[in-house]
């Protein structure tokens, strides 16, 4: 029997960036607000401090800021006409489950999505025709523009104390930033980060092909920094340990050295760990939600959280399960395309290429999150000819390092022995002398890609898992290869002693070996209740007082990391329900 | 008792070039020049973040926080926290005391460190 508690304004499932900046902004606005998160809290000065963090085994070997799959996994299959089985080890992908999510392992780096993406059917159909995109590509127009997001890209930049090379301020070309990109009001919070001589490398032979390189803009601070709410940061060591690891030095934007602890400090905002949210509740016409079901996981006693709105913050995968767990909205079916609830889940695709400088020093255990020069002339270059090359969407190349682990990193060129004496010799004799260029592909949406619930695996909790259903298509396949060929042409100018050339993959997906943490969709906004889940206030069409926030809301998935649109998103939607929602509940868009 | 010798032999060394250095600080810039340790450090007492309190720093021994978890290297530097000695280490902390946890490279400016010393003096009494 689950024990019923008194009713609050708002409750948060999972406080990494996106419930942390509505925990701060909603309880800043006077409203009573629980966060109910189900990792534990952690301690940076002994957790991310030197030198507990620096620990290859506990971190990246056994997951530790990340979701026990003991307790709740997904099952996974390729295509509707096989059988789905259960992921028992994190590998493709790596939820967070911890104060701060999976904010607290990023690698900061922050992107703006464009109109590219916003208007991405519009746009190729004005430009290419109708038929340029394929029939099973379920791409759409998200209902909200670049103009409209802007303010809040800057704000969650300088939140988040990210570092770059603005490329395009007002419309005017910025001298070594991004040209490609949309114009920004001001420069980044913080001039770029120092390159490495892999990133300088890469910027020579891009600039030297006729590229246009820039720094990465990451949110790893280049210098010590106090951002608008007065959060203080460090400066990036460059200590190699910021994927998969939280920042010793608390230069990385991280939810919980920022907008958490603010929100915690307000008497209006409470904090549970180690609740795991079973159930959206719903009242009896189903038009409202009414609070939410959880679970303590350390004494397994029930709880009912009564809430007069309740915002979805949890990972993307994991909001898209509770969606389909509470029943709000139509489960969407692939054969007969019909409801919405799990349609478009996308992924990222990619190339890579490992170059061998025989004599170089690449001292490749130096080096920021962001440490990487990029060219986007593939990406949203929208002077990029995709016709051609017949496909959808983009991929930008980066060239330098992130987090090149002491242990797990061992390049060595194609042909080495993968043991023994021979590979011994090998590893010690290329781990200075490597460094990579890779791709990072879109995927557009297809209507096979989806999420419903599984039909036959249970979680800890009794509930069905969630089911995921994925594989890469030809339009990824031909991107991929034209991937591949741009980093070859570039490898191959630098004139390396060995080159492990990119290849495009064209395997089937699986959920090993690690890939991104880049999972979209699910939940997926636009204009129109039939076709998408929420509008562009992630304001669910079925029930007004529930907001589902983060990338699961993403029609499709573009080259770039999410962290930019989701934390923009994040402020956006706070803004909507501070300034109209609250003032006047009921939906934000008329259907 | 060997390594830190070694740590501190070259702050006794430097000590005489460096002394009262800190006496030309501005402390109002050497608030511009604590944001570097802010992250990490707080000038209030009982305030223990990513790092120690500087709370009365000077005149302590270095690593003898009760509710700080030094590096053995800071606890065995045998360091005493003065402005003359604040300043050699924050120069090149990893020089000065090899090991130590301390996630930061130094200011190597001098009127810097004076300012941030200066500062310090007045504050974190």
């Amino acid at each position: 029997m689950a024990t019923k508690l008194k009713e609050v304004d708002a409750v948060i499932i999972g406080l990494g960036w996106t419930g942390g900046i509505l925990a701060k902004e909603l309880a800043e606005a006077g409203l009573k607000v629980v966060a109910l998160e189900r990792g534990a809290m952690r301690n940076p000065a002994s957790d991310y401090a030197v030198p507990n963090i620096r620990d290859e085994l506990r971190y990246v070997v056994r997951h530790d800021l990340m979701q026990n799959t003991a307790r709740d996994t997904i099952t996974v299959r390729n295509n509707p006409t096989q059988g789905a089985l259960p992921m028992r080890r994190l590998g493709s992908f790596l939820p967070g489950e911890v104060v701060g999510g999976s904010a607290v392992h990023w690698s900061g780096h922050t992107w703006r999505w464009t109109d590219m993406e916003f208007k991405a059917r519009s746009r190729y159909e004005e430009r290419y025709g109708k038929n340029f995109i394929p029939a099973d590509m379920t791409i759409r127009d998200w209902g909200i523009s670049y103009d409209e997001l802007e303010p809040y890209y800057d704000k969650f930049e300088y939140t988040a104390a990210v570092s770059g090379k603005a490329g395009n301020i007002k419309g005017t070309i910025q001298p070594g930033g991004n040209p490609f990109e949309a114009p920004r009001a001001r420069d980044y919070a913080l001039p770029p980060l120092t390159p490495i001589l892999a990133s300088e490398m890469f910027t020579q032979a891009a600039r030297n092909n006729g590229y246009h390189p820039f720094p990465r803009p990451s949110a790893n601070a280049s210098r010590a920094y106090t951002n608008p709410d007065g959060s203080k940061f460090g400066a990036c060591q460059y200590c190699g340990y910021c994927q998969r690891f939280g920042c010793e030095a608390n230069a990385k934007g991280s939810p919980h050295m920022t907008v958490i602890p603010i929100a915690l400090a307000n008497p209006n905002f409470e904090l549970r760990t180690h609740s795991w949210a079973t159930k959206v509740l719903k009242d009896s016409d189903g038009k409202r939600v009414t609070g939410v079901a959880y679970t303590d996981i350390l004494t397994g006693e029930e709880f009912e959280q009564p809430a007069g709105m309740v915002l979805l913050c949890a990972y993307a995968i994991n909001n898209v399960h509770l969606m389909l767990l509470s029943g709000i909205g139509e489960t969407y079916d692939p054969l007969a395309q019909k409801g919405v609830i799990g349609k478009n889940y996308c992924y990222q695709t990619g190339a890579s290429a490992t170059l061998f400088f025989e004599g170089r020093h690449f001292n490749p255990f130096m080096n920021a999150g962001g440490s990487n020069a990029t060219i986007d002339d593939f990406n949203i270059n929208w002077d990029f000819d995709r016709a051609p090359h017949n496909f959808v969407g983009g991929y930008n190349v980066s060239g330098g390092f992130n987090t090149v682990l002491p242990i797990g990193y061992r390049p060595v060129p194609r042909g080495t022995p993968q043991w023994g004496k021979a590979w011994k010799a090998a590893t010690a004799k290329y781990y200075q002398t490597a460094m990579t260029i890779s791709a990072s592909g879109s995927v557009m949406a297809n209507r096979y890609n989806c999420f419903d619930l599984d039909p036959t695996y249970r979680n800890a909790f009794g509930q069905p898992l969630m089911r995921m259903t994925f594989d890469y298509k030809e339009n990824e396949h031909r991107m991929g290869q034209h991937a591949a060929k741009v980093i070859n042409d570039i490898a191959k100018s630098m004139n390396p002693t060995h080159l492990n050339a990119a290849t495009a993959r064209t395997d089937p997906w699986t959920v090993v070996p690690y890939q991104s943490t880049h999972n979209t969709g699910g939940t997926i906004m636009g204009t129109d209740p039939r076709e998408s889940a929420v509008n562009k206030y992630l304001q669910s069409w079925d029930c007004h007082n529930l907001f589902v926030v983060g990338a699961n809301v993403f029609p499709h998935n573009a080259s770039y990391n999410p962290t930019g649109p989701v934390g923009a998103l994040a402020y956006w939607t706070a803004d909507a329900i501070k300034t109209r929602y609250v003032k006047n509940p009921g939906p934000l868009v008329s259907a | 008792m060997k390594r830190a010798r070694r740590g501190f032999g070259p702050i006794t060394a430097l000590l005489v070039l460096t002394a009262a250095a800190h006496a030309d600080g501005d402390p109002a810039r050497g608030e511009q020049r604590f944001v570097d340790c802010a992250a990490c450090h707080a000038p209030q007492p009982g305030v223990t973040n990513v790092g120690p309190s500087l709370t009365g720093v000077f005149g302590r021994k270095a690593g003898t926080l009760a509710d700080f978890r030094y590096s053995p290297a800071l606890k065995r530097s045998g360091i005493t926290w003065t402005p003359e000695t604040l300043d050699t280490f924050l120069a090149d902390p990893q020089k000065v005391v090899p090991n130590n946890r301390m996630p930061y490279g130094g200011m190597p400016d001098a009127a810097d460190r004076a300012d941030l010393i200066a500062f310090l003096l007045r504050t974190a009494k």
